[in-house]
């Protein structure tokens, strides 16, 4: 199996993020399609195609779509989650930089399904590029009609903004990308079944439909083909349906995005991108660095599907498949995992605050050389006390990656501890990869706010 | 970091500036960009994050505690709350950064294609480590989480761009164009989030009033 190209069908045309040229390659006829259709028969289309939501966790879009209320007493409001920070996925960023016009598209059609009133696309601050892209594509809707008053004669009346993050992983979970919607923290809040679910009181309290770029960017293509055609691809699958953008990253001779359909094997995409760089295969992360870890031996019939690579133990996720060879140095890429949980871990729950440090810490000690025999212990235990009993799924995501690799590659924990030194030390890629030797993680949240300390530092404080 | 030095810092912390107190220095075009923000959401607070940016752009690259107090007044929260926000999120500067801020991308896959190597030449090229800035105030270096560029790695942010597949070649050219540069990395980043947010039509009227 080759790639499947429906959402990058057209990305290497010139100018693809141009209305003219997306009109002309058969852009917007989703939308005039949808707004000729009764909204339950959009979201019916939507449930014949088997869509699940692109994110990370694939729940069944058209659940949310159905979900929102049929009356508009309170306004409605569609989300596209565009916050895309799991380490290894590129793919939302690629979508919205070379095709901008699809994921509006999308937006609209999303709107009038569920009666909204206005759409935000929340896109991480980092992401200025692509989001100047999709600020275009933007007005260029609105001088179309495609947005604003009365959209095609329809009496269907929806706006679309643009709102930008300003630099925190945890504002890509879905209450807490609300929360810092509506200018608060990017904490999570409380979720189904102890509040509402976001279908019913959302972002200022009404109806909200929160979806990932990709999901958004699918529904164009389903009312254009129809919701059966869509559901063929992928058929192969248990219940994975369509096509899905993997972003291939790490030891790959050519990295990128690479659109397959749903049942292809792992080994087919590695193929994809090149095959391995640099020497054999070790393993690989499959989607997103949330997502626990596959070793070679296992990777070679993995397929990828939802409930496929959840049998290999492990999950699509957002697609951010991150490639290892033969000279990483496991424990390395654990605290470094870890780092990153522990300094994005929003700071509302004590077992997901203070766990994701300890694993730092102890982490660090092992790559310190002053590991201890039991530390492999405490890291699993550590990982036990996360998962399940966090507020929210960024602890559980701390977790899994790290128990994940210590169960497949304890050799080299336990090597590291007794040696003080990595399993693969004296390969050129290890030397590649390790933290320089003074290195003192700068980590922006302590040096925030120092009124003082330089003061304090020098004894006048 | 010592505890003791911790505790200094949070008790050393000086009064915040009262929000009626200070002047204000939203110019004119800052104060409609701001209202156009605002007819986004259907309330004021919500434009907190877009109102940080302004403010971010308007103070020079940094959220000064005047800053924080003027946006606190000019949406009428808390300033407790502002700062609250203001702190939470990485890419509000809360301390004076350099002209340029070179962030280097040290995450998984940037990891494997040795983003440490180039932190470590970063550091002895300009002579600071890492979270410094340089003493004539043109670098700071930072390091960041996953710019989700992977494909790319090495990967660095400078302001509003992204610098893809870094080298040491490609890095020592991208500083001598810096020091050649008139740009100011932070406040040019924050002034370009400000525009995305804007649709064509706040920025048509926005010119409109200032005829
Ligand atoms: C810590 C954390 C980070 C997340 N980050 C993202 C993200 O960057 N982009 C995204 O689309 N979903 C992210 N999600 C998933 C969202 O919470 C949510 O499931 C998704 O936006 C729903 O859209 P979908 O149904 O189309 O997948 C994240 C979840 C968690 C727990
Ligand atoms: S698990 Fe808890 S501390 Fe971690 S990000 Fe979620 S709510 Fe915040
Ligand atoms: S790891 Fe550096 S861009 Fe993702």
């Amino acid at each position: 199996m080759a790639e499947y190209k429906l959402l990058t069908q057209h990305i290497d045309v010139p100018d693809f993020y141009q209305m003219q040229v997306y009109e002309s390659l058969g852009g917007y006829l989703g939308l005039k399609k949808a707004v000729e259709m009764e909204r339950q028969e959009v979201i019916d289309e939507i449930k014949k195609s088997g869509l699940r939501g692109r994110g990370g966790a694939g729940f069944p879009a058209w659940i949310k779509w159905n979900g929102i209320p049929k009356d508009t007493s309170k306004p409605h409001y569609v989300i596209c989650n565009s916050d895309e920070g799991e380490p290894g996925t590129f793919k939302d960023w690629e979508l919205m930089h070379k095709a901008p016009h699809q994921l509006v598209e999308g937006m609209i059609i999303a709107g009038y399904a569920t009666l909204a009133k206005a759409g935000y696309i929340y896109i991480r601050g980092e992401y200025v590029e692509c989001a100047q892209r999709v600020r275009h594509a933007i007005d260029q809707a609105y001088e179309a009609g495609y947005l604003g008053k009365n959209i095609l004669g329809k009496g269907f009346d929806y706006d679309l903004y643009v709102h930008m993050g300003a630099g925190s992983y945890e504002c890509g979970e879905e209450s807490a990308l609300m929360s810092s919607l509506m200018g608060e923290r990017g904490q999570p809040r409380l979720k189904f079944p102890h509040a509402p679910l976001p279908t019913i009181a959302g972002v200022w309290n009404c109806p909200t439909l929160i979806n990932n770029c990709e999901t958004l960017s699918v529904a164009p293509h389903v009312i254009n083909n129809g919701g059966e055609w869509y559901a063929q691809i992928g058929a192969s699958t248990k219940n994975s349906r369509g096509t899905k953008l993997f972003s291939v990253s790490g030891h790959v001779n050519k990295p990128g995005n690479y659109e397959i359909e749903f049942g292809t094997s792992l080994m087919e995409l590695i193929e994809l991108a090149g095959g391995v760089s640099g020497g054999a295969l070790k393993a690989i992360i499959p989607g997103g660095s949330s997502m626990p870890i596959l070793p070679a031996d296992q990777c070679q019939d993995a397929i990828l599907g939802y409930e496929e690579l959840m049998e290999k133990g492990t999950m699509v996720g957002s697609g951010g498949c991150m490639v290892l060879n033969e000279h990483s140095c496991i424990v390395t890429f654990a605290w470094r995992t870890a780092e990153f949980y522990a300094h994005e871990s929003c700071g509302k729950c004590t077992p997901c605050r203070e766990g994701t440090r300890w694993m730092v810490q102890i982490l660090e000690r092992i790559l310190q050389g002053k590991g201890r025999p039991e530390d492999i212990e405490l890291l699993l235990e550590v990982c036990d006390q996360i998962d399940g009993r966090s507020f929210c799924a960024l602890g559980d995501a701390a977790a899994w990656p790290v128990r994940g690799m210590i169960k497949q590659f304890r050799n080299e924990f336990e090597y590291f501890i007794e040696h003080g030194k990595s399993i693969v030390a004296d390969r050129p890629e290890w030397q590649r990869m390790a933290p320089p030797k003074h290195y003192e993680r700068y980590n922006p949240m302590r040096y925030d706010y120092t009124y003082g300390i330089e003061r304090a530092l020098a004894g006048k404080g | 970091m010592d505890r003791n030095v911790e505790l200094i810092r949070i008790t050393e912390r000086p009064k915040p500036p009262r929000p009626e107190e200070i002047p204000l220095r939203f110019s004119e075009t800052a104060v409609q960009e701001l209202d156009a923000l605002v007819s986004h959401y259907p309330d004021k607070k919500s434009a907190l994050l877009p109102a940080l940016w302004l403010a971010q752009r308007e103070y020079g690259g940094v959220l000064t505690p005047e800053a924080i107090a003027e946006v606190a007044l000019r949406l009428e929260r808390s300033y407790a709350e502002v700062e609250g926000v203001a702190t939470f999120y990485t890419m509000y500067n809360k301390q004076q950064m350099g002209k340029f801020m070179l962030e280097v991308c040290t995450n998984l896959s940037c990891m494997l294609c040795g983003s440490y190597r180039l932190l470590e030449y970063l550091e002895e090229k300009l002579g600071i480590r890492l979270g410094e800035t340089t003493p004539d105030g043109l670098f700071t270096l930072t390091e960041v989480e996953c710019l989700n560029n992977c494909g790319d790695a090495p990967v660095m942010q400078v302001g509003d761009v992204y610098c893809r597949k870094m080298s040491v070649e490609k890095m020592d050219a991208l500083i001598d164009q810096l020091r050649g540069s008139d740009e100011h990395s932070v406040t040019r980043l924050a002034d370009a989030i400000v525009n995305i947010q804007l649709s064509a039509a706040d920025k048509a009227r926005i010119a409109s009033e200032h005829e």
